[in-house]
């Protein structure tokens, strides 16, 4: 296993830009999530890294070595496809087998290291058939004992859970971080998916437009956004943003006023809170009050959705809450877990 | 319940009189391309009383082998039999490795800026002047190199005719195949040559058999430029040697109709071999989503 450093990695296809000067640096045995929306360059990023697409300016390391110009196949590394890339002409064993063939092994000592790989993901029973006559978690299985099966310097992983079923998708989860900790392998996943970014990574690079927006533990990244991007990408349901100024720490939005966010005066200001840090409160005591647009119950809790100027602001509410639509409630959110940001540069504002 | 019946009595009238509109119409085509295969059959067991005799026989009361001894035997058409078959299979094979391997790298890689769709554009014009055009300059080019009468001429003239169709037609395919398996098995530790002939061709095998059986058609029916190119015994291919048998003063209908036969027998045999590999498919199951 090695570390990877990305310095000043840019890619662009014709006027597009997919990356934009990326900075990185992944230490040895860390799980680093690439997450982003579609489009944002996390999947280019990470073929530049396998060789599979060039850069067009900057270098790669992979451990000590710069990886510049490097066909894939002298990259040691393994690497999980979103559509798992199994050969369809090949058997499950053949599937696996194929690294290992391709390096010229003896038949004797693949065959050994295909059953271990096998048995790591539980697939022995179907080693004689076609990637076609499996499901769709099998097929995952193959893919990732076809990475298993070499100790390469790193691993790559693009989105391998996305074409799984939901219940599935929560179990590889667990067995890929498992799996991850086991061999304490490099890995760089990509994903547009939050959840699993925050149940997997040990760090998480949030990516937009081709630049990261903020790289921190997953912790940090929702706790601690460093703007509205990942503030308002990360979090379901979404962190709700309220426009407005601040007068000497106090906020003025259409429709609210919060007492004691922040710090000074500055106009064009949003207020971000997430639906957990509020709730709604009977009598006095509530921020503004406003009618209910819909009720949703998740069965844990519920998500209420209000009216507030132009747009609607969620409210996790407890699950005993009943409300009609178009009743008016009093809201209250907790001002010590409010974000600021500037509306212009999006950044974050501290105090 | 009994209108429930009737209702469903009346779905499967609709349906059995749909269906055997169906077969009619299937059955007609069918009568249309194949009979005049089994009159060809017919014919050739034929004597040429028969064969001319009004009203109509259809299968002969003496069937003979006359025909074939006369074409086979006597007039030795063996010899143009085979040179039909070297060159259609030298013109299948070279059109098939060389297009095969054209039509992977216009379908996988990227040439600086437009520049494919040129190369592309231009190998496809190849095919838009009908050969017949380029038949009298052919005929000087190989005179002047020596060609005339010789199997080579008509191997490369078939040849330049044939590739720019594989080409396309490999390329569609090529196209077709997720590039992901290729880029899985080059970080498996392949090279682009090796994940092509691996995982690319094996899974091509069914447009392969394809192309080849079309390929093989073209210049195993080919009849102008080889008439033309071609006028020797030693050199004629078997189309060109049976319409000698039509003739200023008769036309030997039983031995053209022999010949035909034997024609048709390679291509049937072909279209066997590779009709395992015809089934499309292969592919399913690779990629989802």
């Amino acid at each position: 296993m090695a570390s990877v450093t990305f310095k000043n990695i840019s890619k662009r296809f014709g006027n597009v830009v997919a990356v934009n000067n990326l900075n990185l640096e992944v230490a040895d045995g860390e799980f680093l999530v690439l997450l982003g929306p579609s489009g944002c360059g996390k999947t280019t990023t990470m073929r530049i890294v396998a060789g599979l697409e060039t850069e067009t300016e900057g270098e790669i390391f992979i451990g000590d070595h710069s990886v510049k110009g490097l066909l894939p196949k002298y990259r040691d590394i393994a690497m999980v496809f979103q559509s798992y890339a199994l050969y369809p002409h090949m058997t499950v064993y053949q599937n696996i087998e194929y690294p290992l063939k391709i390096r010229k092994l003896p038949i004797s000592e693949r065959r050994e290291l295909v059953m271990i790989a096998a048995k790591r993901v539980h697939l022995e029973p179907e080693l004689e058939r076609l990637p076609r006559q499996l499901s769709g978690g099998q097929q995952q299985r193959v893919a990732l004992a076809r990475l298993l099966i070499r100790n390469p310097q790193l691993f790559l992983m693009d989105e391998p859970l996305s074409n799984l079923d939901a219940k599935l998708r929560v179990l590889m989860r667990a067995e890929i971080k498992h799996l991850q900790y086991e061999l304490g392998m490099t890995t760089i996943y990509v994903t547009h998916d939050q959840v699993e970014a925050m149940t997997m990574a040990d760090r998480i690079a949030v990516m937009n437009e081709g630049v990261v927006q903020q790289l921190a533990v997953p912790k940090a990244i929702y706790n601690d956004p460093a703007n509205l991007f990942v503030a308002g990408f990360i979090g379901s349901p979404p962190m709700n943003f309220i426009h407005g100024d601040l007068k000497n720490g106090n906020f003025s939005g259409k429709g609210v006023s919060i007492e004691s966010v922040g710090g000074g005066t500055r106009e064009a200001v949003v207020l971000g809170v997430r639906p957990e840090d509020t709730a709604i409160v009977n009598g006095d005591g509530g921020h503004f009050s406003a009618p209910i647009y819909s009720v949703e119950l998740t069965g844990e809790v519920t998500l209420v959705n209000v009216h507030l100027g132009d747009g609607i602001f969620s409210i996790r509410a407890d699950k005993d809450f009943d409300g009609t639509i178009d009743t008016q409630v009093n809201v209250r959110l907790d001002s010590n877990k409010a974000f600021l940001f500037d509306s212009n540069t999006e950044q974050r504002i501290r105090a | 319940m009994n209108a429930f019946f009737s209702q469903r009595r009346r779905l499967l009238d609709v349906w059995y009189l749909r269906n055997s509109l169906v077969y009619l119409a299937m059955g007609l085509a069918l009568v249309y391309t194949l009979f005049p295969m089994l009159w060809m059959v017919f014919n050739s067991f034929k004597r040429r009383i028969d064969i001319i005799s009004i009203p109509v026989v259809y299968w002969p009361d003496q069937p003979t082998l006359n025909n074939y001894i006369e074409v086979f035997v006597n007039r030795g058409f063996f010899i143009q039999l085979g040179n039909s078959l070297i060159i259609a299979i030298t013109v299948t094979t070279i059109s098939l490795v060389f297009g095969t391997f054209a039509a992977y790298g216009l379908a996988r890689f990227t040439y600086f800026a437009n520049f494919k769709q040129h190369i592309s554009f231009w190998i496809l014009s190849t095919r838009m002047i009908p050969p017949i055009v380029t038949l009298v300059p052919l005929y000087i080019l190989f005179s002047t190199v020596g060609l005339l009468n010789t199997k080579l001429s008509l191997i490369i003239a078939y040849t330049g005719f044939n590739l720019p169709f594989v080409v396309w037609m490999m390329k569609g395919y090529f196209s077709e195949i997720p590039h992901e398996m290729e880029e899985s098995a080059m970080v498996d530790g392949d090279t682009r040559f090796g994940a092509m002939l691996r995982i690319a061709i094996p899974l091509a095998k069914p447009s392969i058999a394809a192309t080849a059986i079309f390929s093989f058609l073209l210049s195993w029916n080919e009849m102008l430029l080889a008439l033309i190119l071609s006028d020797t015994a030693a050199s004629q291919t078997f189309p060109v040697a049976l319409g000698t048998r039509i003739s200023q003063h008769q036309i030997f209908w039983g031995e053209i109709n022999a010949g035909g036969v034997v024609a048709i027998l390679p291509v049937i045999i072909l279209a066997f071999i590779v009709q395992r590999h015809l089934v499309r498919g292969l592919s399913f199951g690779a990629i989802k989503g």
